[in-house]
């Protein structure tokens, strides 16, 4: 409790109140200041006729606001303070993808795919068809109808379809990506073996997304998985890991950067498939 | 400018045809889509609700037509839906599932979105609740929070598809209660397969089976159809479209009257049932 005493003797110069509103007094002034307002009404009075109401106003329900407003999730937290902003952050933490049974179930298969590339040399080769189709299944898993269950919702919701496509693919990538690698250095053969897929699956992301345009996540994903799978595996499996090599590495890189300026170019004509018929 | 005006709309799945050939209209206050379950209400009001295209015919909303890209995303701005099924991240809680519902409807200033999550949460009786889990809450609370982020940014038109299934009597009062204030001053379209809810709610009634319009007006008028075909009496008549005993242990028959029959002022219920047919009388028992 503020206990009020005379403070006849002594109050704060005008000068000083002018300077301590507009934030231009060093640190010990100010607590000296503050320390005297605390208990002199006639300092406060004086003080109350320099400060911007609106703006006391704001900064007041601000603080009113982050007080009761719930505390986000752990993992928005984490986003927030790698400088995602915070409603980017509640989106992605509700993306399908990022829940325990689907990225434990990709968990398991690369795991399982690493291991038998332990025994056998085909396997080991198996596995470069297989990396690339953990973080496209995952962009397809983000919006499928069954495992988002606010999918109708926001598909009657105005927010960019293109936008939410990205951000959902971003997160899938972050997780999906260093799991896959993970696996991938478990491997037997020399350490590049972990991190030839990458610029694959980049690519192979990047031309579902633009694919997105014109089919829905989910198909747009089958048909590049089902074209990866069907052109690499009887190649791959006579030993030709041309797919991978140095040139086609380039053509990756292209494809992957020429699905985001397509898609970039287009943000404004380009509706995203996101839901049937819509 | 009528807020909803669908003209000759059409919609197959594979070989079902969901609608055919469809016209309706909703303007200001509550209209209902009254038909039994299959009949093509949801199909009808996903449409309004923009999340799916015609095979044939228009819709204009608000005054925009849907199957443009920037006229859609006008649409939704200005648009409240409730699905039939409404899905909730089951992990978030009520605050923060409104809070992300809000988002995407472009609520962009972290502080009024929560102002505005804060007031329809008031309006929907959810205020004491918004820091518990979605999965915590009964089915009625979960569908408060159903009409709660459908009701967020104040929409001029709000779509709810079987807002009260599921619901108990006394939630299902409730629920009422909040639709029909809901409904003041803005275009409310609902659908239900219950008479009671839109005898209750709704100033315009359109009645549709098998994909079709049967009926379109006011409740009373639909009522007026039945007059002089609903009597009651001791035995179940056999011209009787419709029949069932009574708590007075007396049969209300509902079809062509015999000569002499004791008539009784019909209800809405009645006047659905010869709509319809008495094929659907056991959906509704």
């Amino acid at each position: 409790m503020t206990t009020e005493v005379d403070m006849s003797a002594w109050h704060l110069e005008p000068e000083l109140i002018r300077r301590y509103v507009a934030g231009a007094v060093g640190p010990e002034l100010a607590a000296s200041a503050e320390a005297h307002l605390m208990a002199c009404a006639a300092c406060r009075a004086a003080l109350a006729s320099h400060v911007d109401s609106g703006r006391a106003a704001t900064i007041w329900a601000d603080v009113v606001d982050r007080v009761d407003a719930p505390r986000p999730s752990l993992v928005e937290r984490a986003l927030v303070r790698l400088g995602v902003s915070e409603a980017t952050a509640r989106l992605v933490a509700a993306t399908p993808t990022l829940r325990g049974p689907w990225l434990a179930a990709i968990t398991g298969v690369l795991a399982f795919a690493a291991v038998a590339a332990q025994s056998d040399e085909r396997w080991l080769r198996m596995f470069l068809v297989a990396a690339p189709l953990a973080p496209l299944a995952g962009v397809a898993v983000a919006f499928t109808s069954g495992l988002d269950p606010t999918r109708e919702i926001g598909l009657a919701t105005p927010y960019p379809g293109l936008r939410l496509l990205l951000i959902r693919t971003t997160a899938v990538l972050a997780v999906t990506v260093p799991v896959a690698l993970a696996a991938g250095l478990a491997l037997p053969g020399p350490a590049w073996l972990a991190a030839v897929w990458l610029l694959p699956a980049a690519g192979l992301t990047s031309a579902a997304l633009a694919l997105t345009g014109r089919l829905r996540p989910v198909l747009a994903v089958g048909v590049i998985a089902v074209g990866w799978v069907a052109v690499t595996t009887p190649t791959i499996l006579e030993g030709k890991t041309g797919a991978f090599g140095g040139g086609a590495q380039l053509g990756w890189l292209g494809l992957a950067v020429g699905g985001v300026l397509w898609l970039t170019a287009g943000r404004h004509t380009v509706m995203m498939r996101l839901g049937r018929n819509s | 400018m009528t807020a909803v005006r669908v003209v000759g709309v059409t919609k197959a799945f594979g070989r079902t045809r969901a609608l055919e050939s469809v016209d309706f209209e909703a303007d200001r206050g509550v209209t209902g889509l009254l038909g039994p379950n299959g009949a093509g209400k949801t199909t009808l009001l996903r449409m309004i609700a923009t999340v799916l295209a015609p095979d044939e015919g228009r819709l204009w909303l608000l005054g925009h037509d849907p199957a443009r890209a920037r006229e859609r995303t006008e649409i939704r701005h200005r648009l409240g839906y409730l699905p039939q099924e409404a899905g909730f991240h089951r992990g978030f809680t009520v605050f923060e599932f409104v809070d992300y519902v809000a988002i995407l409807k472009s609520m962009t200033d972290r502080r009024s979105r929560h102002d505005e999550v804060r007031r329809v949460l008031a309006l929907t009786g959810l205020k004491s609740v918004s820091g518990k889990r979605i999965r915590a809450l009964s089915g009625g609370m979960r569908r408060r929070v159903g009409l709660a982020q459908a009701l967020l940014g104040d929409p001029e038109l709000l779509v709810l598809d079987e807002p009260t299934a599921g619901l108990d009597p006394e939630q299902r009062l409730r629920f009422r209660e909040m639709v029909s204030q809901a409904g003041e001053g803005r275009t409310v379209v609902l659908s239900s397969h219950q008479t009671e809810d839109v005898a209750a709610l709704c100033t315009r009634i359109a009645v549709i089976h098998q994909g079709r319009t049967r009926f379109v007006g006011t409740p009373a008028e639909l009522i007026q159809q039945a007059d002089g075909r609903v009597w009651t009496d001791t035995l179940r008549a056999a011209t009787a479209l419709a029949a069932w005993r009574t708590g007075d242990g007396t049969y209300r028959n509902v079809g062509q009257p015999p000569d002499g029959a004791e008539l009784v002022t019909p209800t809405l219920e009645d006047a659905y049932l010869l709509l319809v047919g008495g094929a659907e009388l056991e959906v509704l028992a």
